[in-house]
């Protein structure tokens, strides 16, 4: 598929080794960026081009996010590469990490070039044991190769790659709470404003990138900002990974350009497991509310016709789930799941999110009650927006839109005690 | 955003000016629009994490809060549209569903915020069917008392800690629901500003322990008054009920205490219903105390005097404590003047007087300008035991990025980043001379010093820095070469353009030097138990622990004739040297006025009747004068006494100079030196005597002689070993505890604790027995 | 005419008539006088007499000295203070109502949280000597623990209307 940016080759051996990458063209634009001292503005116009938005969930122009740095600010600057892919039903990050290293090492440096940040911190998931010793491998042979540490390739430029292993907190994966974190500090989010771009990492300028957005950078810069827009759709520039998972029969990470229909998606993945039917689709990962697959079936993958859909395009965490899913148990386990994430900073999520869960709990368990459909709705909307991070937001939607699309199940389970899909997910 | 520049933002339809940049909420507090808050403190950093202050601002699709948000011109907020309103109750809802509402058992019903908040925001009903959280039961030790069952993770206590107390010693563990505000390792809090989370806790989750269960906040009188120990002279309000004090709190006043208090101040109260109050008058009769009529007491207290007096009055000599009020002070002064004697002090716990200056020792600058300094030296001051409140000052300054310093007999444990200077008593003498000599200033001791780069950094850090000060605590002034400490202070402050202060002991230090309570041509303190007198009068001491000899001042009271001791406690040392107990009224019971380090006349009234038989000091004072025939004691209250006293003595403090000897080192001992400190809850009688301070891991452990791990191994003694402490005469058995913090050559011995009263010089040579 | 009406009226002696009808019936109706002391009106469960301090089931105190009764007393009759008990529950010291002061309104009972102080059906009593009107946190107890079966009856007949 000659749209992919991440991916390409990915069929080849050793992908993550640096000869192997090199040998796809790789450094070879941040090699011309440091000779030729590309004006940082330029290289920023170019992000702004290729409508690059933020790949982590919130869809952030890049290129608008770099540009909120002073470059002429006094004292150190940062950029940190959020790696800690805990959103349920995301795994895109881990393969990048682990067969295309090279390519976020190269977009970390030339994001850290535009910023003029002189150290950057790739902060990765707790768990991924192997893709960080991948990452910090393909650190190695960069360093090796004279593309990290000080005085890089003789252009003057400084800069340090280091990685930070997180704890396995989901909260860390939010960008403040994650600078918190490394900081060695308990992770909880901070109060925005000041944004990181103003007060970030040890209260200097930050700036904090998902990994398979600093890893589409060298590829953006190499072929044309105009090449990768036009990969996708207006509004959803260049392509984008999407992990699939659930009831399909070949769940994995497809590198598609934006704004490509589920159905072609949905193929990819080998369609439904077992000759099921589908029944439901989340389409970015366990925050989003879900969709019913029929709905489903006539969207395209960008931001925009998810967003109109009702839902989020997100991380591009695509969970398929046949008719035999029970929702209710389906967000019984999102709301356990949040319950134990919350950091417990803010009255709304701490005390809010474990109140949710024991709704659904007992609905599911046959102990529900009239009243408790209601009570859901009154108690996420609560939540909603009054907290300091969107992890009140990413707990309370899927019960919004769970109760929007599913409430007779809820209602069923309520008041025959009993589950309507039959089996149980 | 130009910080002076005035905005006008709209708050609930109503126009308010204000400055750009201000928070939110401090706009509306100052216009007296109520957003409810609990993590908000206007003390602490911004957490804006409980969500209560959610307020509607025009063109913000969400509620957002009022603590974290700076206003901007042409704001529109709304604090109680639908969308604020909706987003308060929703708060309230969640802070309660995990709240036991156990309020019928809990302290803080009747003054919580929470409880308040509620009222207002609460619900009648719960929708919450569950179970609610319970936290396990934890000791912080015996001023706090915890149930953070009712925690409402404001975090107001763990920041306080991080930015105020700075001692980490609360924080939150776990996440989510689970996460608990506690010591996470189990351990006490020991700061000495602990009390103030009390105050913070918006909930009953942590209150005072003393206080538990005993009142209600409704049936409490509220009495402002002035804290009796550190000369910070914090303002308080004292609680009380039917005549008896319940509890002290901290009135703000921001250019004193702010709107803290030290744990000594707050918890000391308890001293006032010590078994020891002494309640009526005793004589001593044939050796034996016993009770006796006011009438009786007061004739044979003033025949006594009389007596001696007429004999020779120079046989007289009277000694005050610095925590008497300025009126008892100065009755007492003028009783000694009318018996014709010219022998007062109030300095207790000096050693050396050769300057033999008569001016005031005071702190020369204002206590709120202490933490705008760019470098401090501190000589000889355990200033974060001796002074909790203007160490705070300090810290904040050394958290500006002030410079401090620091030439002690011992390392600190500091709560801010500071440079110390380490050394035995005779090498802090050394030490500044080298300083002095470092910074350019001339001494008659500069020959003989050896200047490293150590004490030219010091001098250094203090001459490049706009506003410097060097102050003299505690240990300077009980040092007995404390004159020429003062001189050579005085030669750094010269050469480094600085200001030269003391930081009084007591909180009426300066108040008994303002009325005169220095001898002019008389005997000093230390003069007068060195040759002893016939007739002492003694106002709130006790001789074996207020005194910085206690074993000689115990023996020149036993020699004497009459001792009228005037005082609210009775003690062993009292009942050994006295002859005549006058039971005096305590802290709460008397009304008066004291002079802080700065200066500022601060006056109270007395808040409950004297126990039994007592009576207010300066009552005591005017019939004894009364009584022996001295004219000018016809006063009706002791606010006519302060009156005549402000036309006397009312003027500004001038800086001046204490006057410098040119003497011999006399702090040089050829074995082992005393490091003689005050330990904080040993300070004064009252605090000796507040039962749940000296439960505190601070009061246990003080009464301990401490020496380093090479002096102990060179006296072949070991940690937790008990020796017998050797002073000249006296001899006191205390456990020994191994210290790094301790110089070599020397040893911490403490004044003022059980068992220190044989022992000699807070400053001194002695010697370690194996026992 | 009315006024000639009337007095023929008056003749007949209709008003003696109607009178002595009321008294016919009432000389033949059941009868309202007891015979106090040996009979005893009937009483409301809200009846409010002297009071009592309760238990619970395993002889724990009720009051938790929550003040809230001192706080809500009108006549400022009760008087309590109260200290941590050696288990370190929250218990009241000293718990005294004055009976000179009291005006028996019942908001102390109806302030409790813990149906603690409780007026009992109990209203005869009498002092006979100063200070008898003083009523002891043991007294309180003493006749709580002697009325006991009555109150809880008592309580939870109004228990439907609190």
């Amino acid at each position: 598929m000659a749209n992919e940016v991440i991916f390409k080759n990915r069929d080849l051996d050793n992908l993550w080794d640096i000869e192997q990458y090199r040998s796809r063209g790789g450094y070879e634009i941040l090699t011309r960026i440091l000779t030729e001292k590309t004006p940082p503005a330029e290289i920023i116009d170019g992000m702004k081009t290729s409508g690059l938005r933020g790949r982590g969930g919130a869809g952030f122009p890049t290129g608008l996010k770099w540009s909120f740095i002073n470059r002429s600010a006094p004292g150190d600057k940062y950029l940190v590469c959020n790696s800690d892919e805990g959103e349920p039903g995301t795994f895109k990050d881990r393969d990048i990490l682990r067969y295309n290293p090279h390519a976020l090492v190269e977009g970390m440096l030339i994001a850290s070039y535009v910023i003029d940040a002189h150290r950057a911190y790739n902060y990765i998931r707790g768990e991924f044991w192997e893709p960080y010793e991948r990452f910090q491998n393909a650190i190695d042979q960069a360093r090796a190769a004279g593309f990290v540490g000080k005085n890089i390739l003789g252009s003057g430029f400084d800069c340090e790659l280091n990685v930070h292993l997180g704890g396995g907190a989901y909260v860390c994966g939010e960008e403040t709470a994650l600078l918190e974190s490394i900081e060695g500090k308990k992770g909880q989010p901070r109060y925005k404003p000041p944004f990181p771009a103003h007060v970030g990492l040890y209260g200097c300028p930050t700036v904090i990138n998902n990994t398979e957005t600093l890893a589409s950078v060298p590829t953006i810069l190499r072929e044309g900002a105009e090449r990768f827009r036009d990969i996708g759709v207006e509004n959803s520039g260049g392509s984008k990974l999407f992990s699939i998972s659930g009831h399909v029969k070949n769940p994995g990470v497809f590198e598609l350009p934006m704004g490509t229909p589920f159905s072609e998606l949905f193929e990819l993945a080998g369609g439904m497991r077992d000759g099921s039917k589908i029944k439901a689709v989340i389409p970015g990962g366990s925050s989003s509310p879900v969709i019913p697959g029929e709905i489903m079936m006539d969207l395209t993958m960008d931001y925009d016709a998810i967003a109109k859909a009702g839902s989020m395009l997100g991380s591009g965490a695509v969970i398929v789930m046949d008719e035999s899913t029970c929702m209710v148990k389906v967000l019984d386990r999102m709301g356990y799941f949040y319950h134990e994430e919350s950091c417990g900073q803010c009255t709304p999520c701490r005390e809010g999110t474990g109140w949710l869960y024991r709704i659904v709990h007992r609905i599911e368990n046959g102990q529900g009650r009239p009243e408790d459909i209601d009570l859901l709705m009154d108690v996420q909307n609560r939540i909603r927006g009054k907290t300091i991070c969107a992890l009140g937001d990413a707990a309370a939607m899927p019960v919004a839109g769970m109760l929007r699309y599913y409430q007779d199940e809820f209602q069923y389970h309520i008041d025959h005690k009993k589950c309507m899909a039959g089996t149980g997910a | 955003m130009s910080e002076e520049k005035t905005i006008t933002i709209e708050v609930d339809g109503q126009p308010l000016e204000t400055k750009a940049g201000a928070l939110l909420i401090d706009v509306t507090d100052a216009a007296g629009i109520n957003i409810p808050r609990f993590c908000y403190h206007d003390k602490l950093s911004i957490a804006a994490s409980c969500r209560m202050c959610l307020v509607e601002v025009a063109k913000v699709p969400k509620p957002i809060p009022a603590c974290a948000t700076q206003v901007m011109d042409g704001m529109v907020v709304q604090t109680r549209s639908p969308m604020a309103l909706a987003a308060q109750k929703a708060t309230m809802e969640f802070l309660l569903i995990n709240h036991p509402l156990d309020c019928p058992v809990c302290d803080q019903g009747g003054e919580c915020e929470l409880q308040d908040v509620a009222m207002g925001y609460g619900s009648d009903v719960t929708r919450f069917v569950e179970g609610k959280r319970v936290i396990p039961e934890n000791n912080i030790g015996p001023l706090i008392a915890t149930d953070m069952t009712r925690c409402i993770h404001c975090t107001r206590c763990v920041r306080f800690g991080d930015e105020v107390a700075g001692m980490r010693e609360m924080g939150a563990t776990g996440r989510g629901e689970h996460m608990t505000i506690g010591t996470f390792v189990a351990h006490n809090i020991n700061s000495e500003l602990s009390g103030n989370v009390i105050d913070l806790c918006p909930v009953g989750a942590l209150t005072s322990k003393p206080f538990q269960y005993r009142a209600r906040a409704w049936e409490l009188t509220r009495h402002t008054g002035v804290a009796p120990h550190d000369s910070v002279g914090s303002n308080i309000q004292i609680h009380t009920r039917r005549g008896e004090v319940m509890r002290v709190h901290p009135h703000s006043n921001d250019a004193i205490n702010e709107v803290w208090l030290s744990d000594r101040d707050r918890f000391s109260y308890e001293g006032i219903k010590s078994e020891e109050r002494l309640t009526q008058p005793l004589i001593k009769k044939d050796g034996e105390w016993v009770e006796t009529s006011w009438e009786e007491a007061l004739e044979t207290a003033a025949s006594g005097l009389r007596e001696i007096a007429s004999a020779d009055a120079d046989q007289i000599g009277t000694l005050v404590s610095p925590t008497a009020t300025l009126e008892e002070i100065a009755l007492a002064q003028k009783i000694t003047e009318g018996l014709g004697s010219p022998n007062i002090d109030y300095r207790l716990r000096q050693e050396d007087f050769r300057g033999n200056s008569r001016a005031v020792p005071w702190l020369g600058q204002s206590i709120a300008s202490l933490e705008d300094v760019d470098s401090a030296l501190l000589i000889g001051s355990n200033i974060r035991k001796d002074q909790p409140l203007l160490a705070h000052r300090v810290r904040k300054a050394a958290l500006k990025g002030a410079k401090i310093q620091l030439v002690n007999p011992l390392q600190l444990d500091l709560h801010f980043d500071a440079a110390q200077m380490v050394s035995d008593p005779a090498g802090m003498v050394r030490n500044l001379a080298a300083i002095a000599e470092a910074a350019g200033g001339s001494h008659h001791l500069t020959e003989q010093i050896e200047v490293t780069d150590e004490h030219k950094a010091v001098a250094e850090g203090l001459k490049c820095s706009k506003s410097t000060v060097i102050l003299l605590g505690n240990i300077a002034q009980s040092h007995p070469d404390f004159t020429i400490l003062y001189g050579l202070a005085s030669v750094i402050a010269k050469a480094a353009d600085a200001f030269v202060g003391v930081i009084p002991m007591a909180a009426n230090s300066v108040g008994a030097a303002v009325v005169g309570a220095i001898p002019n041509k008389g005997l000093n303190a230390h003069a007068m138990l060195e040759n002893p007198r016939k007739g002492y009068l003694l106002l709130g001491i006790e001789p074996g622990l207020d005194i910085n000899n206690p074993a000689l001042a115990r023996a020149a009271m036993s020699g004497a004739e009459t001792v009228v001791a005037i005082t609210a406690y009775r003690s062993p040392c009292l009942e050994e040297t006295a002859s005549v107990m006058l039971p005096m009224a305590a802290f709460g019971e008397t009304s008066g006025s004291f002079v802080n380090a700065e200066g500022r006349w601060q006056s109270f009234s007395g808040t409950t009747g004297p126990a039994g038989e007592s009576r207010p000091g300066w009552k005591i004072l005017r019939v004894l004068g009364n009584l022996m025939d001295i004219s000018g004691f016809d006063y009706s209250s002791s606010e006519e006494i302060l009156d005549e006293l402000r036309g006397a003595h009312g003027g500004e403090l001038q800086v001046a100079s204490l006057g410098a000897a040119k003497g011999k080192i006399r702090s040089a001992v050829t074995g082992l030196a005393r490091i003689g400190e005050t330990p904080i809850y040993a300070a004064d009688a009252l605090v000796r005597r507040a039962a749940s301070l000296q439960e505190t891991e601070e009061a246990r452990d003080a009464a301990v002689a401490r020496v380093n791990p090479s002096v102990a191994a060179d006296a072949g003694l070991l940690d937790g070993e008990k020796v017998a402490v050797v002073q000249g005469e006296g001899r006191a058995e205390m456990v020994l505890k191994v210290d790094a913090n301790i110089p070599d050559g020397c040893v911490w011995v403490p004044a003022a604790v059980p068992g220190s009263e044989s022992l000699g010089d807070q400053f001194g040579e002695l010697s370690l027995e194996k026992v | 005419m009315k006024v000639f009406i009337d007095y023929i009226r008056s003749l007949f002696l209709l008003e003696l008539l109607k009178g002595l009808q009321l008294t016919g019936r009432y000389l033949c109706a059941k009868k309202f006088t007891i015979q106090y002391p040996e009979e005893r009106a009937p009483m409301s469960p809200r009846f409010r007499g002297l009071h009592a301090q309760r238990r619970y089931e395993n002889g724990e105190e009720r009051c938790i000295a929550c003040k809230l009764c001192e706080a809500t007393c009108p006549a400022l009759a009760i008087t309590i203070e109260a200290a941590p008990r050696e288990d370190g529950s929250r218990r009241t010291t000293r718990y005294e109502i004055d009976l000179f002061k009291c005006i028996f309104c019942g908001y102390c009972e109806e302030s409790c949280p813990v149906d603690a102080i409780v007026e009992s059906r109990t209203y005869e009593y009498c002092f006979e000597n100063r200070g008898e009107n003083i009523m002891t946190k043991e007294q309180l107890l003493a006749h709580g623990d002697k009325h006991e079966v009555q109150l809880a009856k008592d309580l939870e007949a109004q228990a439907p209307y609190r």
